[in-house]
């Protein structure tokens, strides 16, 4: 075996267990129920779960409803889920996504899959540094759903299911419990699923144009030993397809808008200069579902991102370095950033990332609307 | 060959070697960064292959052990998969290019397996089935290489059991589809039937392989008793046939063929613009080979013999490893490392003192402490042969002394000896083989 590298999170999924999430259920002694028994690819990595949020039914459940319920925004029309839909991988289709306000938001709606893994800080510029530090944050902008915690908390003491879904869950009622039970919720947001996780457990295989694609995928270009890429694994890992885990590592400057137009990004949370420009590498699980893309929706199309990576790209002075030097071509002596693919290239690459599309994932029950399915509330 | 005779000479002989002096390492400061809160704690664990010993009552099973001697966990075992009873152990574990895990068997029985590995809900690494796959006959499964061939990936597992253990001049090269792990083909060329003269393939262990050309050793009949080899062979993947027998055989310090083993093609992927070539250990002859190539006229040139074991005071050299900088090379005897610069292959030149390790050294993993301390864990055991004086009906002397049963830890830089886990003393068992639980931490195994 040569040069098979499992850097970040090696090694296996299975052949036969599958997938998404298999929960079995037990009772402990304190009488919560605790999620024992789910098997995740091993390739995936490791994953942890904070020890003061251990993720039980009771919090997920929990979380799941008030994901879905509008009652978290100020005027009870806006829910989590009107910008993170299921069958769009928990995206919205828009651009940039609208909340309370009517304004459109500074970002693009950002899928919600398999976020125990990968960059450990979340949103487009890394500004929360948890899940649970995360769940708040739209619920008290401005814009997005508008609330008062405060008065967020008073409102669902009100509502009886609530009050026995905390009860059963944290024992409490109050910003923190709901903060934990929609990041516990977010976790199971699991997609291991789709054809790309079926080759690799070796139940299928790909098409020639998917296995072109794929190899593309996973290679830096290297015109000393003839070697074709593109380029993407160097900011979406092998397996996870998403940002690396540690530190920042996760964040790039994928070289979208020059010096002059540079956006803050990571900057505004470390201040850095070095971090000017450089926001989150998503997950590209389900990408053929979630455009438009970037942080700022400015593509509509998969073939547009291509084309942004193949030609597009601008200098600034923290564009990341992997992409200056990807070059397909030898001895380019031209000073425009190109990857040089042939266009039958780029359509392998899209070809591949479809098979990152897990429809299971797309309409896996669990993960739905509690109160389009009608299921009991305690 | 009479088998006695074997296992007394070059028991022998062996163990006259282990007494051999090597130069002690000098003591040199490594530099130690500050602990990485963020460090993945899995990124010092191996999986292992254990084997349980007769006389001990234990029983076979892959485990997961933690390995950063900086650990109040150091040595012991994390999680632990017995394995069914098969007619002889699993031998050694392979991670695919995708991740997917396998694992050699030395019987009939399950010679080739899949292992399946998950994380349950505490993230912790889990097998829920170790599948022994149809591998048409052959028996005695020993390396796996992953190679493209005119652009499509195959899996080559060398069998050197062949199709028919019973045969005195047994083995193959089974070409499997890495997806479904069908047979595709079997490649066997006996000595005995190919004609005089013509390319034979007998005993196959060491794979590796460049462009459209592999390369396989002929080492020695799994019975330890009805043949030696001491060829490479080539083989054209094009018509996946052998095409050409290498002999690198030259003192014969125990009297026997020299048993070619493990196998490097040293090629431009591995080291930037190299002239690429063969390098080659042999397990009796105690020497490291190498066979320069022409890649445009697709010739193999004459071998030549890097380094001489009977001479430097060293035996059985056997796998080769490498960073990004250096490829290491186990001698059992006396139980060591050797370390060359990478950017000089295919020619070896030392790049740095020897790692001292126990008797058997054989595979190795490369990985970092919590803080931050590069380190190499050798493992050093043959064969999990057991002892006579236990009343162990699996002792054969032909190994004599290189069955220490343990790992050992070292700092990378320096080759300072950090710990040592003896299996035998602590499990009861013997260890088999040892991979980074992550895969890899080594990049040029074949």
């Amino acid at each position: 075996m040569f040069k098979v590298k499992f850097l970040a999170a090696v090694s296996l999924s299975c052949t036969v267990i599958i997938v998404v999430s298999i929960f079995v259920f037990s009772t402990n002694k304190q009488g919560d129920t605790q999620l024992v028994e789910f098997t995740t690819p091993f390739v995936f990595g490791r994953f942890q779960i904070p020890k003061d949020n251990p993720l039980t039914v009771e919090s997920v459940k929990l979380g799941r409803r008030l994901f879905y319920d509008p009652i978290l925004s100020k005027n009870n029309k806006v829910a989590c889920a009107n910008c993170h839909k299921q069958s769009l991988a928990f995206t919205d289709g828009l651009a940039l996504s609208v909340g309370v306000s009517g304004k459109p938001l500074s970002f693009n709606s950002m899928s919600l899959v398999n976020l125990m893994w990968g960059p450990k800080h979340f949103f487009w510029d890394g500004r929360a540094n948890s899940l649970e530090n995360q769940a708040l944050q739209p619920i008290e902008h401005v814009d997005e759903m508008g609330s008062n915690l405060d008065d967020l908390t008073e409102e669902l003491s009100e509502i009886k299911a609530y009050q026995t879904l905390f009860e059963q869950a944290y024992g409490e009622l109050n910003a923190v419990s709901i903060a934990k039970a929609l990041a516990n919720f977010q976790r199971t947001l699991i997609s291991s699923n789709s054809p790309y996780d079926q080759f690799l457990r070796g139940e299928i295989s790909l098409s020639p144009q998917e296995e072109f694609g794929r190899k593309l995928f996973m290679a830096h270009p290297d015109t000393k030993v003839s070697l074709r890429g593109g380029n993407c694994i160097d900011c979406h890992s092998q397996f996870l397809t998403s940002g690396f885990s540690s530190f920042f590592d996760g964040f790039s400057n994928n070289g979208l808008d020059d010096d002059e137009n540079l956006a803050e990004g990571l900057f505004g949370v470390t201040k850095l200069e070095a971090h000017r420009g450089l926001f989150k590498a998503p997950t590209l699980r389900n990408i053929a579902v979630t455009a438009p893309y970037m942080h700022d929706g400015r593509f509509k199309t998969l073939e547009e991102v291509l084309a942004h990576y193949n030609s597009g790209i601008k200098r600034s002075k923290t564009l990341s370095p992997l992409i200056i030097e990807a070059d397909n071509l030898a001895d380019s002596q031209s000073q425009h950033i190109s990857l040089n693919l042939a266009p039958h290239e780029v359509v392998a690459i899209i070809s591949f990332l479809h098979t990152l599309t897990d429809e299971s994932f797309l309409t896996n029950k669990a993960f739905s609307d509690p109160f389009k399915t009608g299921e009991p509330n305690d | 060959m009479n088998k006695v005779t074997l296992i007394l000479l070059v028991g022998t002989i062996l163990i006259q070697l282990g007494c051999t002096d090597v130069k002690e390492s000098t003591s040199a400061t490594s530099t130690v960064s500050p602990i990485d809160t963020e460090k993945n704690i899995e990124e010092s664990q191996a999986i292992v292959l254990l084997s349980g010993l007769p006389t001990l009552g234990t029983k076979d099973s892959i485990a997961i052990i933690e390995m950063d001697p900086e650990s109040a966990n150091f040595g012991n075992i994390l999680y632990d998969y017995p394995l069914p009873k098969f007619d002889a152990p699993l031998h050694h574990l392979y991670y695919s290019p995708n991740g997917r895990l396998y694992a050699t068997g030395l019987g009939s029985e399950c010679s080739l397996a899949e292992i399946d590995l998950v994380r349950n809900a505490q993230a912790e690494p889990v097998i829920t089935k170790v599948e022994c796959l149809d591998t048409q006959g052959q028996s005695v499964g020993e390396d796996i290489m992953w190679h493209s061939v005119n652009g499509k990936l195959h899996m080559f597992v060398t069998f050197m059991g062949g199709t028919d253990l019973s045969q005195v001049d047994a083995g193959s090269v089974g070409v499997f589809d890495p997806q479904t792990n069908k047979v595709l083909k079997i490649i066997e060329a006996r000595k005995s039937q190919v004609g005089e003269g013509k390319p034979y393939i007998m005993y196959p262990h060491g794979i590796s392989a460049y462009e459209d050309r592999m390369v396989v050793t002929s080492t020695v009949h799994p019975n330890l008793a009805d043949g030696i080899g001491n060829v490479v062979t080539v083989i054209d993947l094009n018509s996946f046939e052998p095409i050409e027998n290498i002999v690198t055989e030259d003192a014969k310090p125990v009297g026997f063929p020299s048993s070619p083993v493990e196998v490097l093609f040293v090629r431009p992927s591995i080291v930037e613009g190299v002239e690429p070539a063969v390098l080659v250990n042999t397990m009796f002859g105690f020497e490291t080979w190498k066979i320069p190539y022409d890649a445009k006229s697709k010739v193999f040139a004459e071998p030549e013999k890097l380094y001489d074991g009977a001479t430097a005071g060293t035996g059985v050299p056997l796998e080769f490893y490498g960073n990004d900088t250096e490829l290491f090379i186990s001698h059992a005897i006396p139980g060591l490392v050797k370390r060359y610069d990478l950017k000089s292959l295919p020619d070896l030149v030392p790049s740095g003192e020897d790692i001292k390790t126990e008797l058997g050294a054989h595979h190795m993993i490369f990985y970092s402490s919590a803080s931050g301390r590069k380190l190499i864990a050798v493992q050093n055991n043959l064969l999990n042969l057991g002892d006579a004086k236990d009343n162990d009906p699996t002792d054969v002397d032909f190994i004599a002394k290189v069955n220490d049963h343990s790992l050992t830890v070292h700092d990378l830089t320096t080759g300072e000896r950090l710990g040592m886990i003896n299996f035998k003393d602590k499990y009861q068992k013997g260890i088999d083989n040892i991979e980074a639980l992550f895969g890899s931490g080594f990049t040029h195994h074949h």
